[in-house]
């Protein structure tokens, strides 16, 4: 909700003048001007409470003449009552001004004003004399105004939904429509009231709606607000209505997945588990199943990637989103889905298949010819089809960083099972440097085969040291271009976990890593998504289980 | 228990004294006091809600005491709200035990003690709800819908003849609890009072359609969640057809004020209500003439005769599109009318004859379209 206007401390005035505006005026502007201003008045309200609350009501009332106008107009105004908690605060007010021993007749008649303010808001009362008869028969018959009111809401939110819902089933029969106007006015109306779980019903069915109109006849405030409320876990609604407030209101869908981000990067997070368990509470991979919905979330993710230049945590959360994407489509028994390939429509389709290939579908035997082939298309389009444009690179960089799943298998079987490494290594130079202007990318490779030549001579060796380590990549280590280090701690990483010398040496070496450079995220993440594939193969050798946990266990405590 | 029973008698008369202008001699004393008695009560009902004896035992003296309004079982667990609404209301209570009731009720640090003052904030965001859920103009409601007012007061009604029928009923207590219910009633204007029975009757019957249905479509206006028996609902029923049925006069008023519409539903719905709503179409019918000069059926005597011809038939048509039963039923009281006044088939002789052919036309037009 926009809060643009910062308003004074305790500004009577300003407050007041709204509060005669929207008691007269009964115009849509108007009514959106209210609920614009509502989370602004119940912040308001409470900063009174709060004065008010270590004062005498006598004194209060003489510091602050213009209390009562104001209060008293806000308590007939149903947009402030119905709205979230302000009700509650606006009581708290009017107690505080209630005075236990009034010594004049002023006094005395503020107290019975108050009083006839709270039974307004309480009950069918003797102050509003057309509901009197009502008050009487609930009363005769043992039930308070809270019962009463209790039915007449639920009544009301039931004949509203069964009205939308006929109208909806009645789509051609012009008699019966619920013109467009009366929804947008139930959804602008029902905006205060969103956090009432009884309207709950009321608020799926509007979602839901759409009347055959081609513009939106939801008021966009209410869209916000619904939406606010949702990922702030205020209200709990079905994951239809949700799908379909994203799909017709796409400012709320980009606020979702912002929100997920900023959710996960300001948490720390211990394992890939429980980066999964956030977002798929989020709703966000299943939604996806939508295209349209695929498209945005996946353009918002592309973006703050480039915002962040590929910060490792933020690549994570995206492959880990693939991924859960992935799965929600497939247990999606919906008969007429779209196939996956239609999520990724403007790419080299040969090399979206070989991608979209689960790697837990193939033997993990298959797996270094499934990278081979995956590389091998890869490097044939990028190198026979003339991709000049940076940002036509970039599509498919990012289209290969998205199943980075593939790629951290690569650099454990490079290390781990005996492979033809260089169209393996290919691939993890292309991921970490795509560029080529320069020959770049060539030289990356080069260096890349040189490391992983002195690796796999270390491979065997039972006995070794930091030092040995160190020499051996050292003089690569050195060099300035930064996307060859990342290719590196790559493969280092992967060596101490599969190698039995590497064994001997991770905890030092990788302290060692740590403390002389600032690359303790970086090998984190790869330590995690490491975790999180072996947690799910669950196949691994004890020790490098229990070498990764002891790893992480220290590294989580100093990121 | 002798001692809680005892205590128990004098529910009756402190929520009789709160409504009255005896609490002016209230003080913050008092009316802690108060508070804390209904506190209690609300202990005892949660303590014993599930043991019939104790709850009958209780029941039973929450009848004895009196003056007060009748109470039951039930409404033990409601005290404070009650107590609380009205001495609210009250403007005999004094400034200091009022500013003590403000502050026990609304204020945060009550907030933590006990449900209701969370359930006052949940009070005053429904009823602003109420008014801004009606503020969108447009269509008018869907006509079987009734308005939700009205259904509240019926869900309210139907709720308490429940929380009723739960409790045993020594002998002699139906006629009591016939007379009670007239007086509740009687707080409402006639045709309001003859609109909420109405309302009740048809809920029951949408209820256990529902029910059978198994339970969809409910969720909306599910009454209090209480999913009686059809055996308890006939208990339901019960007083209220006994209270529309015992006096004539009444009938014939609740007949002549609704709509044809909704009595033929209650008719289809309550088979002991078909019989004597023909009785009176009956005699209705009986005091009309026929008017040569103006060729059709007017008025006899103005005070005799209360409906026109008009009504008359489309009462009659109602009943016949309700169902394939009542229509039979109706049609053959029509024939046999026809046939004591002489069984005339021509118009303007006997009404019947005139009521027979039209009805019967509507339901040809009908079956053609």
């Amino acid at each position: 909700m926009a809060q643009h206007t910062t308003v004074p401390k305790l500004n009577f005035e300003y407050w007041l003048d709204k509060a005669i505006e929207w008691g007269q005026a009964t115009t849509l502007e108007s009514q959106k001007d209210m609920c614009l201003h509502l989370p602004q008045l119940q912040e308001f309200l409470h900063q009174i409470y709060e004065t008010l609350k270590h004062m005498d009501s006598i004194v209060a009332i003489q510091q602050f003449p213009l209390i009562g106008q104001l209060l008293g107009r806000l308590c007939w105004n149903p947009f402030v009552i119905g709205y979230d908690e302000s009700q509650k605060t606006l009581m708290w007010c009017l107690c505080c001004l209630y005075s236990s021993e009034p010594q004049n007749p002023v006094e005395l008649k503020a107290n019975s004003w108050i009083r006839s303010l709270l039974c307004h808001l309480l009950s069918s009362s003797k102050w509003e004399s057309n509901d009197d008869e009502s008050n009487t028969f609930t009363s005769t018959l043992g039930y308070t105004s809270a019962d009463y009111y209790c039915h007449l809401v639920k009544n009301m939110v039931f004949s509203l939904v069964t009205e939308l819902k006929g109208n909806q089933f009645n789509g051609l029969n012009i008699q019966g429509r619920v013109s467009a106007s009366r929804v947008n006015a139930v959804s602008l109306f029902c905006l205060p009231l969103i956090t009432l779980p009884d309207l709950t019903s009321l608020l799926e069915t509007l979602l839901l709606y759409h009347g055959g109109a081609s513009k939106e006849i939801l008021s966009s405030e209410f869209l916000e607000t619904v939406n606010e409320a949702f990922l702030k876990k205020k209200i709990s609604l079905p994951e239809s209505a949700v799908f379909n407030l994203w799909l017709r209101h796409p400012p709320s869908l980009e606020k979702a997945t912002l929100y997920l981000l900023d959710q996960l990067v300001s948490i720390q997070l211990n394992s890939l588990e429980e980066v999964a368990c956030v977002i798929k509470e989020s709703l966000l991979p299943e939604a996806a199943i939508h295209p349209a919905i695929f498209r945005i979330v996946n353009e918002i993710f592309k973006n703050a990637l480039r915002e962040t230049s590929g910060t490792p945590e933020i690549m994570t959360i995206i492959q880990m989103f693939i991924q859960l994407f992935l799965q929600a489509h497939q247990n999606e028994n919906k008969q007429h889905k779209f196939p996956l390939k239609a999520y990724f429509p403007y790419h080299h389709q040969p090399l979206v298949t070989a991608l979209l290939r689960c790697p837990f579908g193939l033997p993990t035997t298959h797996w270094s010819q499934h990278l081979k082939h995956i590389s091998d298309t890869l490097k044939a389009f990028v190198e026979d089809t003339n991709i000049s444009s940076p940002a036509d690179l970039f599509e498919i960089w990012f289209l290969v960083a998205c199943f980075g799943e593939w790629l951290d298998i690569a650099a454990e079987q490079l290390l781990k099972a005996a492979v033809e490494p260089d169209a393996l290594l290919w691939l993890l130079a292309f991921y970490y440097c795509p560029q080529n202007e320069n020959q770049q990318r060539t030289q990356t490779m080069v260096e890349a085969q040189s490391v992983y030549s002195r690796l796999m001579m270390l491979f065997s060796c039972t006995v070794l040291s930091v030092k040995d380590l160190e020499a051996a990549v050292h003089s690569i280590i050195d060099v300035e271009q930064c996307s060859n280090q990342h290719l590196i701690v790559h493969l280092l990483t992967n060596f101490l976990l599969f190698s039995s010398g590497g064994h001997t040496i991770a905890q030092e070496f990788i302290y060692h890593i740590t403390e002389t450079t600032d690359r303790s995220k970086e090998v984190c993440s790869i330590l995690i998504r490491t975790a999180y594939r072996i947690n799910r193969i669950g196949k691994e050798d004890q020790s490098t289980v229990k070498l990764l946990n002891e790893l992480l266990q220290k590294l989580t405590l100093k990121v | 228990m002798e001692a809680v029973l005892e205590q128990v008698e004098q529910l009756p008369a402190l929520l009789a004294v709160s409504r009255s202008a005896l609490v002016r001699d209230w003080d913050s004393l008092t009316l802690d006091r108060a508070l804390e008695w209904t506190r209690y009560f609300q202990h005892l009902h949660n303590r014993f809600r599930t043991r019939p004896r104790l709850r009958e035992a209780l029941g039973r003296r929450l009848r004895r005491g009196q003056p007060g309004p009748l109470l039951s079982f039930p409404q033990l667990g409601r005290c404070p709200q009650l107590l609380g609404l009205a001495l609210l209301e009250n403007r005999a209570l004094p400034p200091a035990a009022c500013h003590r009731l403000l502050h026990s009720l609304l204020q945060p640090a009550a907030a933590e003690v006990g449900p209701e003052p969370r359930s006052l904030v949940l009070l005053a965001r429904r009823k602003a709800a109420s008014r801004l859920l009606a503020l969108p103009r447009g269509l008018p409601r869907p006509l079987e819908g009734m308005e939700p007012q009205l259904q509240a007061e019926a869900q309210l009604l139907l709720s308490r003849l429940r929380e009723e029928g739960q409790e045993v009923e020594p002998a002699g207590e139906a006629a009591e609890r016939l007379r009670w219910l007239s007086g509740v009633l009687e707080q409402l204007p006639q045709p309001r009072a003859f609109e909420v029975v109405a309302a009740a009757l048809l809920l029951l019957r949408r209820g256990s359609a529902a029910e059978q249905a198994g339970g969809r479509g409910r969720d909306g206006s599910s009454l209090d969640g209480n999913q009686a028996s059809a055996a308890g609902e006939e208990c339901v029923a019960g007083p209220l057809l006994s209270w529309l049925l015992g006096s004539l006069e009444r009938f014939s008023a609740f007949c002549l004020c609704l709509p044809g519409s909704l009595l033929a539903s209650l008719a289809g719905h309550y088979s002991q209500l078909s019989r004597p709503y023909l009785d009176l179409l009956t005699v209705w019918g009986c005091h009309l003439l026929y008017d040569p000069l103006q060729g059709r059926w007017v008025k006899s005597c103005l005070d005799k005769a209360q409906l026109s011809w008009e009504e008359l038939r489309e009462r009659f048509s109602c009943l016949c599109q309700g169902s394939a039963l009542l229509r039979g039923q109706t049609q053959a009281a029509l024939k046999l009318l026809k046939a004591q006044d002489g069984d005339f088939k021509v118009r303007g002789l006997s009404v019947w004859t005139d009521v027979l052919m039209e009805v019967e036309e509507s339901l040809r037009k009908e079956a053609e379209c």
